[in-house]
């Protein structure tokens, strides 16, 4: 039986969820016996595979239109999807902007940081449009929930090796963390 | 009370106030005094009359002609006319209203009410509710004095009991029953509290029979007291009922002059008080540990039961919580029999229900019919019809306790148990009467904006699932909502239902559970297709 | 006893258990989030739901009394379903993002009950609503987005502390949590006691010291006593590397139950003090630091010609927050081998001296602090216990709702006004006339005289003595702070109206070990003209003005003490000594019960325990001390009974 095919991408997170995957350490190279990693952050491909793959996983919040054309994407070319880390499986950080209004954020973000001098807030049309931030199962469906600010390295071994092995894990007891 | 030729009944309902009754009144005095015809009428203010169309009314009896509205400057010529002439002025008539229909018209009210079967309201609209002695020469502390003479508490409690009334708060639960638990429950001190903390969306019922017969609720609680073995009653009424607190303060004083209240009532042992207490707007406290605990100081939220008022009440003592409604029967049933009460409405809901009919018909206002009486009925004799012949959609029958009747069960008895067979309830005895041009989505909508604020937050289930309940039929209404949230819907509204503490938040999910009943394609409508058939609801298309 | 199952469990429970209870008892967890132990049942948050066989809809377990044969299950996938939907609620109502809420991790009570139903994702999003932050409390901070509203801070106030600061306002969607009604909790009737911080379950009332410096789970705890006044709360003492984080209430402990005030909770957090953290000699006019070997010589060189000196030598006064047997060694060391007259406390028996001087004329007369909760009428005379004391002045008001009397009598407003309509104020200085007045009208004697001397009408003195009269479980709490003229006097008639109306007595005196000094009679006046050297232990009291004054003309002054302060400024020789929290010692509460604290955290490296300095001295001395305290403060006529209440069975250490 050939490797399954794995895709990860990011969206608005901090990247500490593709951080903490590194965490494995040197376990990944047990890893990468049992999954055959494509499309990544961590490997430079940009997209899924037209073809498809067996796991996707998605790290932070949708934030914007292209946030929630790259979620669309990844379920269509997946099988499963996990939403990985708190961003992505609750909103998270960047889901604090949602308690204010979006032109205050941006005002904030862009005009009034203390350290901007003539901020101004980028109109671009090239630019994706800011939404609500919204977690990933509020725009499509996800199969497996992996909570954690960032969730542990272990956790994220447990869940993708599980995955490899044609299970589907299990996020609970000492494994489930929402912090 | 000296013999009179005629009887002048005037209207003074808060709304006939506001619209001049008393100037109206006024002008009677001076125009019979004019006519010298003082000695041989009396005129009289009255509560509520039951017809809401040409408020202030003016009532002449023996005739039983109805004027309407009357207007201070037409007293002239409605003394000259009818009283002194002889002759009904015509031109100032209220509209009439024929009725047809298999419920027999009293007689001396032939041509001027609906045909109603007046028990608890038998009084109000005829008698002057300031006034002690018309409540006595209409039979009134007459049961009164039949059970403190010829009755054990145990024997008032059988009557009652054999009269199978129930509750008419809501919930329907076997009067006698309740007054047996308080009973039973040993104890000194006991009280009896009149819920009038009426708050249901659309119900006014207690108000009127508080404002039109409140020595009908008092000589119903000394009986209540007398057969549980209470001193002390309170009246927890609803802060905004100011003309009705004020007649039940008068009429509680003249009880006491009378030696209907007080001590060693009709010389026997019997002493009984009772006091008035007003809230101060929160719909919960109509819920009767919430009342308690309002009564009590303490913010009114429900506690937790077991254990229950009957045991653990007021101050921690066995205390008889009943409706206004409810009460008001009592001394009719002491005074007539049990055998007589049942031979009104079905057999396991005997007696009469008294409704407020609102919304799209011809003609609103209260009435008082026996229970199982149907919803067609109802809107065919009794409210005219339709406006504007747009046909029937769905009828609110008031508040949290109440359903969403949709036009198919309008045919369905209304009594306490072919409602519940039907999944529907009887709830606090509005009759919101809706046509085809509204929404369901929206009369929801408007219910759950009422309990997600009147939720007294005590409970999560209730606190937050209004709330988000209205979010999500908010998006519905706004043309934002998904499939799943129809789901959550459901799920919020049956688990509020099973989850909840108190009787508020069990039926909160009830106007979301019955439009997914009986008009999910309707709802489904503005969700898939993002439209709203009766053109009611935004589309906006903005998520709120 | 009822007989039920649960989960198939059969258990036998005594009528009027809850289920929860119950379940308990049969070691069956089920998930709480509006119950505390220390609360009433409440039956709010609804995630304690269970299935009851023959009912209707779920029944929650918190307030549900067990009845006999009742079958109950806690672990069906309706219940199940019930409890993640009551969190999926509250996870949707305000902001409970856990990445940066200072109790995630292990104190989120919350947190803990969706880790407990497995629950990866919320159901149903958040609002998105944003509640304000009320920051304006010097000691804590209210973050309504983190509120749950279960309101147990709202009943903690009420039913344990009495206060009735916090309360709900608005409805619905709309409620929130309110200090009085709608002010900020700065500017509140709010008496920073902590006992809803300590409550709160989760991040919305958090302490402003102890946020974000670790979780419950991660630092290290140590069960002790309160030392901030005779009282002897139980409290738990929160520290990571030896850094104090927090304190708590210890709710097992018997005399408080948990609650604290802020002198237990806050004010060891807010210490400004400098710490003295070596030995100082004064050489040249300046205070040095030197060695313990130095410093300690330099003492003794000085002492040693005092001996024998009754009230021109040594004169030796040592704080009342000292552990019993330090205050025991201090005056077997000053007393009896220095023989010196001038041996007394820092409180100089103000609190306590008359009272022994009338226990030798009645014997023991007064009633332990716990005969308070039993207590039907309450006056307190002679004290402020909403200023000292407070956690005693707890227990009474809380008692006010459930219609116990309380007549706080007092010569100005207090804070006890606002939840007694009894609050009677006399004329200062009056209360024996006031007294007079209650007994001469209880004889049924004319007591106009008295009565207007006090400054109350006789209407007032009538109303008061009915009240007394009809009690039938009176508790009088005393203080002192009567007419310096007529103290004995006034106490003296206190006794008596106590006994005419079968009433108890209690007084809670001053200091953690206010009554062992007593006992030692380290009682006297400070009077150290003519002594030609003086020794303070002062541990970590702050000196009083007055005893600074008073020590002005020493020729020789020797401190030890856990802070610098005026009083070591001026001293020859200071000996840095280990606060209450870096020592064991026992103390002996108001009304006679010996407990012991604990050390929680470690002394700097150069300071040493009140007891090794003492210990040192004798040494010095070539003195065998005698640890037997306990036999010692026996020895005397105590107005409380004596008694080892904590750790009754084990021995004490004297170690």
């Amino acid at each position: 039986m050939s490797k399954p095919k794995v895709a990860t991408d990011w969206m608005a997170g901090c990247a500490g969820c593709h951080m903490s995957l590194l965490d494995i350490d040197e376990r990944i190279l047990e890893l990468l016996d049992l999954i055959d990693l494509r499309a990544s952050p961590i490997t430079d491909l940009k997209e899924a595979d037209e073809s498809g793959v067996v796991v996707g996983v998605l790290e932070g919040g949708i934030n914007n239109t292209a946030n929630e054309h790259q979620a669309k994407l990844m379920r269509s070319r997946c099988k499963i999807l996990v939403a990985l880390g708190d961003c992505a499986v609750f909103g998270g950080v960047p889901a604090m902007r949602n308690f204010f209004t979006l032109e205050e954020s941006l005002r904030r973000a862009y005009i009034e940081t203390e350290s901007t001098v003539d901020g101004f807030i980028p109109t671009d049309p090239e630019l994706a449009v800011p939404t609500l931030v919204r977690a990933v199962s509020e725009v499509v469906p996800v199969d497996i929930h992996v909570p954690g600010c960032p969730p542990n390295a272990d956790v994220i071994f447990h869940v993708l090796s599980e995955l490899a092995q044609g299970r589907i894990p299990e996020v609970k007891d000492e494994n489930l963390h929402w912090h | 009370m000296k013999s009179v030729r005629s009887m002048v009944l005037v209207s003074s309902d808060p709304i006939s106030m506001e619209r001049g009754s008393d100037l109206v009144y006024e002008k009677l005095q001076k125009e019979i005094d004019f006519f010298e015809l003082g000695e041989e009428i009396s005129l009289t203010k009255v509560g509520d009359v039951g017809r809401h169309d040409a408020l202030p009314i003016v009532i002449i009896y023996p005739e039983a002609t109805i004027y309407g509205p009357v207007k201070p400057e037409d007293v002239h010529f409605l003394v000259e006319e009818h009283l002194y002439k002889g002759r009904v002025a015509h031109e100032l008539q209220a509209a009439a209203k024929e009725l047809t229909g298999k419920i027999a018209w009293v007689n001396a009210r032939k041509g001027t009410l609906p045909a109603e079967q007046r028990i608890v309201l038998q009084r109000a609209g005829i008698i002057d509710p300031e006034n002690i002695e018309e409540y006595i020469i209409h039979d009134g502390y007459q049961a009164l004095g039949r059970v403190l003479s010829d009755m054990s508490p145990k024997d008032v409690i059988n009557e009652i009991k054999a009269s199978g009334l129930r509750g008419r708060g809501g919930a329907g639960f076997p009067t006698g029953l309740k007054w047996g638990f308080v009973a039973g429950t040993p104890g000194t001190k006991k009280y009896v509290i009149c819920n009038a903390d009426e708050s249901e969306p659309g119900t006014f019922k207690d108000r009127l029979i508080l404002e039109g017969d409140p020595h009908s609720v008092i000589e119903a609680m000394a009986i209540a007291a007398y057969s549980v073995g209470s001193d002390e009653g309170i009246i927890y009424i609803r802060g905004e009922y100011l003309l009705a607190q004020e007649r039940l303060k008068k009429a509680i004083q003249q009880a006491h002059e009378y030696g209907m209240l007080g001590k060693n009532i009709f010389g026997t042992d019997f002493c009984f008080d009772i006091h008035v207490h007003a809230g101060a707007g929160a719909y919960i406290c109509g819920e009767e540990t919430a009342l308690i605990e309002s009564i009590e100081g303490k913010r009114g939220e429900p506690r937790p039961r077991p254990p229950y008022p009957t045991t653990n009440g007021l101050w921690g003592k066995p205390t008889l919580v009943n409706n206004v409604e409810t009460l008001a029967n009592v001394p009719a049933i002491i005074r007539n029999g049990a055998k007589w009460y049942r031979s009104f409405g079905t057999p396991s809901s005997p007696g009469t229900k008294v409704y407020t009919i609102l919304g799209n018909v011809n003609v609103t206002g209260l009435i008082e019919v026996p229970m199982g009486i149907t919803l067609r009925e109802v809107i065919a004799i009794y409210a005219k019809g339709m406006k504007n012949n747009v046909s029937f959609k769905v009828a609110q029958t008031g508040g949290s306790s109440g359903s969403i009747i949709p036009a198919s069960l309008q045919d369905t008895p209304m009594d306490f148990d072919s409602f519940s067979n039907a999944g529907v309830s009887l709830g606090s005895g509005a009759l919101l009467i809706c046509d085809e041009n509204t929404c369901v989505v929206d009369l929801a909508k408007v219910l759950q904006n009422f309990f997600r604020k009147e939720s007294c937050s005590k409970c999560n289930p209730c606190r937050i699932g209004n709330e988000r309940a209205y979010q999500i039929l908010e998006n519905i209404s706004q043309g934002t909502g998904t499939m799943a949230d129809l789901d959550d819907l459901a799920t919020i509204s049956d688990n509020m239902t099973e989850m909840s503490n108190c009787g508020l938040g069990q039926t909160a999910g009830t106007p979301v559970r019955d439009i997914l009943n009986h008009f999910r394609a309707e709802v489904e409508a503005h969700v898939r297709l993002k439209v709203c058939p009766s053109g009611v609801c935004p589309m906006s298309g903005k998520r709120i | 006893m009822y007989q039920l199952k649960i989960d198939e469990k059969e258990i036998e429970v005594p009528e009027g258990t809850t289920v929860l209870n119950a379940a308990k008892m049969a070691g069956i967890e089920i998930p709480t989030l509006c119950d505390h132990p220390a609360l009433e049942p409440y039956g709010g948050c609804r995630l304690c739901l269970v299935e009851v066989e023959g009912a209707r809809i779920l029944q929650p377990s918190c307030t549900l009394p067990v009845s006999n044969n009742m079958v109950v299950k806690t672990n069906t996938e309706k219940v199940k379903d019930a409890r993640k939907f009551v969190l999926s609620m509250i996870f949707s109502e305000r902001n409970h993002f856990c990445p940066y809420c200072q109790v995630s991790g292990s104190d989120c009570e919350l947190q803990n009950a969706a880790y407990g139903e497995d629950m990866t994702h919320w159901p149903i999003q958040p609002n998105w609503q944003s509640y304000p932050m009320d920051a304006s409390h010097p000691y804590f901070v209210l973050e309504h987005n983190r509120c749950i509203l279960c309101r147990r801070c709202v009943r903690a106030c009420a039913e344990l502390v009495g206060n009735f600061t916090l309360g709900m306002e608005e409805r619905g969607a709309n409620t929130m949590l309110v200090a009085d009604l709608g002010v900020p909790l700065g500017s509140s009737s709010c008496i920073s006691c902590g006992v809803c911080v300590q409550i709160c379950p989760t991040g919305a009332l958090i302490d402003r010291w102890s946020a974000y410096r670790g979780q419950e789970v991660d630092i290290e705890s140590t069960k002790s006593i309160c030392v901030g006044c005779s009282i002897g709360c139980g409290i738990e003492v929160f520290h990571r590397d030896n850094n104090l984080i927090k304190i708590h209430g210890d709710w097992d402990a018997e005399i408080n139950g948990g609650v604290l005030c802020d002198v237990g909770r806050f004010i060891p957090m807010d210490e400004k003090r400098y710490r003295v953290v070596t030995p100082m000699v004064r050489k040249d006019g300046l205070l040095k630091a030197a060695t313990w070997e130095e410093a300690l010589n330099v003492v003794i060189d000085k002492f040693n010609p005092l001996m024998n000196k009754k009230d021109d030598g040594v004169a030796a006064i040592a704080s009342t927050r000292l552990p019993a047997d330090v205050l025991y060694y201090f005056k077997q060391i000053f007393a009896e081998k220095f023989g010196s007259e001038m041996v007394t406390s820092t409180e100089e028996g103000r609190f306590t001296s008359v009272l022994t001087e009338l226990a030798e004329e009645y014997g023991t007369y007064e009633s332990k602090l716990a005969d308070i909760h039993n207590a039907d009428t309450i006056m307190t005379i002679g004290l402020d216990l909403t200023k000292d004391h407070q956690v005693a002045g707890f227990f009474i008001k809380r008692l006010i709702p459930e219609g116990v009397q309380v007549v706080p009598v007092s010569y100005e407003a207090s804070g006890m006004d606002a939840f007694t309509s009894h609050s009677t104020i006399i004329n200062r200085f009056k209360d024996l006339n006031f007294i007079q007045a209650v007994e001469e009208s209880l004889a049924g004697n004319d007591f106009s005289v008295s009565a207007a001397k006090s400054g109350l009408t006789v209407e007032e003195v009538i109303e008061l003595k009915e009240l007394l009269r009809n009690a039938e479980n009176l508790v009088i709490v005393y203080g002192t702070e009567f007419d310096p003229k007529h103290k004995k006097e006034t106490i003296n008639a206190l006794i008596r109206l106590a006994k005419t109306l079968n009433a108890k007595l209690i007084s809670p005196k001053g200091n953690a070990n206010s009554l062992v000094a007593e006992q030692l009679r380290l009682n006297k006046p400070i009077e150290v003209n003519g002594h030609q050297a003086a020794f303070v232990a002062i541990g970590d009291e702050e000196p009083a003005q007055s005893l600074i004054q008073k020590l002005e003309g020493i020729p020789f002054l020797a401190v030890q003490a856990s802070y610098q302060s005026a009083l070591t400024a001026r001293a020859d020789v200071v000996f840095p000594v280990a606060t209450w929290l870096e020592q064991s010692g026992y103390y002996v509460t108001c009304d006679g019960q010996v407990q012991l604290s604990n050390e929680s955290l470690q002394a700097p490296v150069d300071v040493k325990s009140n007891k090794e300095v003492v210990l040192a001295i004798a040494d010095r001395l070539k003195m065998i001390v005698n640890p037997v305290w306990d036999k010692a403060i026996k020895l005397e006529t105590c107005v409380v009974e004596i008694e080892r209440s904590i750790g009754r069975n084990e021995e004490l250490n004297y170690e």
